[in-house]
């Protein structure tokens, strides 16, 4: 079975599966149809993480393919006379890392999939020539997203119609990102790093005001890793490291939440969000004060994930008030409006998988597009804090903090669920409270994920607005609003909250079910 | 090709020819601003460019830039993202632009109102805008698809505006040059 967020992507997993490729072939058969399906989430230009599970070895393991600093990065790249230029680290050649993707999926490819790379990117080159008809949530981005595009692409790009946005039935193609992958298979995909692709990408960076240099490609290399391990009653999580705080925050809600009655408080009760919220203020707190890049600083992750601290946070949150302060060091109080990113999941019929969430950050990353190449460059050093004195500042070869969270969820040894989701800052915010709903309120994994959904986060110690999807009943949101939260309704199925994608096996039935999220364009399928 | 529907108190038409003559007429020069910061606004700069208008873009204009201008061209539809990117919440921005439609009316200068996001630039916050701000129109042009359940029909109905339905974003190019007088 495969899920992501586009069918085309889906498909293109299937067929490689039925070719007698396993789950890592048929995820990177994804990976790069998604790039041309979905190109303003994730592609070539951008990074990201994968955990597999290695079924005959009943091992797991995690590919950290996160992109990193070019060498001439520095803690105040992003401050002109102490004032934070928020245009240099979004839309700007200082704004592009060192992308990882390539070199992460080749890695996994080589080490753990069956297939060459021709074979697994026969559907990215379809999809690219044939184009796909464009649909309503990809309509909405490029609107979204026009001004970067105009500015970086310019009005001829072909992620332009005519120069103006897509309308929902258009059809995008894309035959430069077609000539581009036809490049990877007949020059290596290390032309990417250190051939005339390589060449493309820094003259567009440098056009654009950066400061990456070609050795900054040649050094990029994924890292393999082992997986970040959490309990939450009968089931053990699987997920990533630092630097990406989402699997790390995940883990550490579950330990809090596992203090609480919330299947008695009921989904979506009052006293839930309420709780919940206040923990994810905790969290945040902690995410500003802790999380950087795990080669450079101290991540004090057994103490933040052990039953004292949660034991802690769960005693400090009262029913019935806020917190006056949230305890935290540094100042980090941007990336909150991000919808960005993608995931996919794939099982095999032997029982592998790949839990895979990947990203340019913003949609339509950088809008950066090496001259004739026909992918995105993200913004993914916007991920950093513009404040030299933060944990998470600039730095060579650093890797910026991540709120990405790719799982896999077993019970009693088994795998159960796989999950990860889009959505910036409430990745992890999400992936918990879907989590909770199959747990602990019974829910399908279909209602688990379209459930309503809420986030908030703390800043410079103090509690911010509660977004809420509008589908919360009013009379919780009075309550909510008694006990002193701020409330700030979304829409009913918000994107802003992410659109998580997700495998759940079910060993009574002996089936598994797909779940995909409609708030983007998710889709599922198996044989 | 684009589809027209010109609504008045009385009448519907539909009239896919020389339309110039029936529709309202707009000076230059033309000042676009957002009602709700959404990006649809640049959509609106580039057709008014391509239209050969003599216009400024200002996202976040206020009251004072609207000193030269015989035309107030308003891009209806909100953006969380765009908003948080200009630092505004959504009551400041309904602020500013009432304010400034306040002042365009006191000044006599014309007002056009513009959706052209589509489907996708509906919702309740959207929604909120249109209905405050499009009565303060002398013309609205709308994306078809924006208008699917008829809220722009029924607002320019009871408010005698001359509504016009474009199928896509870039139909709304010949429209722009239509009515605008030539300096």
């Amino acid at each position: 079975m495969v899920v992501a967020a586009h069918p085309e992507a889906v498909k293109a997993g299937l067929s490689t599966l039925k070719k007698g490729g396993n789950a890592v072939d048929a995820a990177i058969a994804t990976a790069f149809a998604l790039n041309a399906a979905e190109p303003f989430a994730s592609g070539i230009g951008g990074g990201g993480f994968m955990v597999i599970f290695l079924a005959k070895e009943k091992r797991a393991t995690v590919i950290n393919f996160r992109e990193k600093a070019p060498a001439k990065a520095n803690p105040s790249m992003y401050l002109d006379k102490e004032n934070v230029q928020d245009i240099w680290r979004k839309s700007h050649g200082l704004a592009v890392a060192v992308p990882g993707s390539l070199a992460g999926w080749a890695y996994a490819l080589e080490k753990y999939g069956t297939m060459k790379l021709e074979k697994v990117l026969e559907s990215g080159i379809q999809i690219a020539e044939r184009g796909i008809p464009v649909s309503q949530t990809f309509s909405q981005i490029n609107k979204d997203e026009y001004e970067k595009i105009l500015q970086n692409a310019g009005e001829s790009s072909v992620y332009l119609h005519d120069g103006l946005p897509y309308e929902p039935g258009d059809v995008y193609r894309n035959p430069e990102l077609a000539k581009t992958f036809k490049r990877l298979i007949s020059h290596g995909w290390q032309d990417f790093y250190d051939g005339q692709i390589a060449q493309e990408i820094i003259e567009a960076i440098q056009r654009s005001g950066g400061i990456m240099k070609l050795e900054d490609l040649a050094q990029y290399s994924p890292i393999e890793q082992s997986p970040l391990e959490g309990i939450y009653k009968d089931y053990t999580i699987y997920t990533i490291q630092p630097p990406s705080s989402g699997g790390l925050h995940i883990i550490q809600l579950l330990n809090i939440i596992s203090h609480w009655p919330v299947r008695d408080w009921g989904f979506n009760s009052t006293q839930y969000i309420h709780h919940l919220s206040e923990a994810f203020r905790f969290i945040f707190a902690d995410k500003a004060r802790f999380l950087g890049d795990p080669d450079f600083i101290e991540i004090p992750i057994e103490q933040l994930l052990s039953e004292d601290y949660a034991s802690q946070i769960a005693s400090r949150i009262l029913p019935g008030h806020l917190q006056e302060t949230y305890p935290y060091r540094t100042f980090d109080k941007n990336q909150i409006e991000k919808e960005n990113t993608t995931h996919l999941g794939v099982i095999d019929s032997q029982g592998n998988i790949v839990s895979l969430t990947q990203s340019i950050n913003d949609f339509f990353g950088s809008g950066i597009v090496p001259e004739g190449c026909g992918f995105l460059l993200n913004n993914e050093m916007a991920d950093f804090s513009p404040h030299p004195d933060s944990v998470n500042s600039p730095g060579p070869y650093k890797r910026p903090v991540s709120s990405m969270g790719p799982l896999i969820l077993f019970k009693k040894d088994l795998p159960f669920l796989v999950l990860g989701s889009p959505g910036g800052t409430r990745i992890f915010t999400s992936l918990t409270q879907i989590i909770i709903n199959v747990i602990e309120f019974g829910m399908s994994l279909d209602e688990a994920i379209e459930a309503p959904r809420f986030f908030t986060y703390s800043s410079e110690g103090a509690a911010k607005s509660l977004f809420v999807e509008s589908r919360i009943p009013p009379n919780i949101l009075r309550s909510l609003e008694e006990i002193g939260h701020i409330i700030d309704v979304r829409e009913a199925y918000d994107k802003y909250f992410g659109g998580a994608q997700g495998i759940l096996i079910d060993r009574n039935r002996n089936i598994l079910i797909g779940g995909a999220d409609s708030r983007r364009d998710g889709s599922g399928a198996g044989y | 090709m684009f589809l027209m529907i010109l609504i008045s108190a009385l009448s519907i038409c539909f009239i896919s020819g020389n339309i110039a003559e029936s529709l309202p007429r707009f000076e230059q020069p033309v000042l676009i601003t957002s009602a709700g910061q959404s990006a649809d606004v640049q959509i609106g700069g580039v057709l008014a460019k391509r239209a050969g208008l003599l216009a400024t873009l200002s996202k976040n204009a206020t009251r004072q830039e609207l000193k030269d201008n015989k035309t107030l061209a308003l891009v209806i539809g909100v953006s969380m993202k765009g908003l948080g990117a200009a630092g505004l919440d959504l009551d400041q921005e309904k602020t500013r632009v009432k304010e400034l439609l306040e002042e365009a009316q006191r000044k006599g200068i014309r007002v056009l109102c513009l959706h052209l996001g589509g489907e996708s630039r509906r919702g309740e916050l959207s929604d909120q805008m249109i209905q405050i701000f499009l009565p303060y129109a002398q013309m609205v042009i709308v994306v078809k698809s924006g208008n699917k359940d008829g809220l722009f029909t029924k607002i320019c109905e009871d408010k005698n505006i001359p509504l016009l339905e474009v199928n896509r974003a870039s139909e709304a190019q010949k429209p722009l040059k239509d009515i605008f007088t030539q300096n």
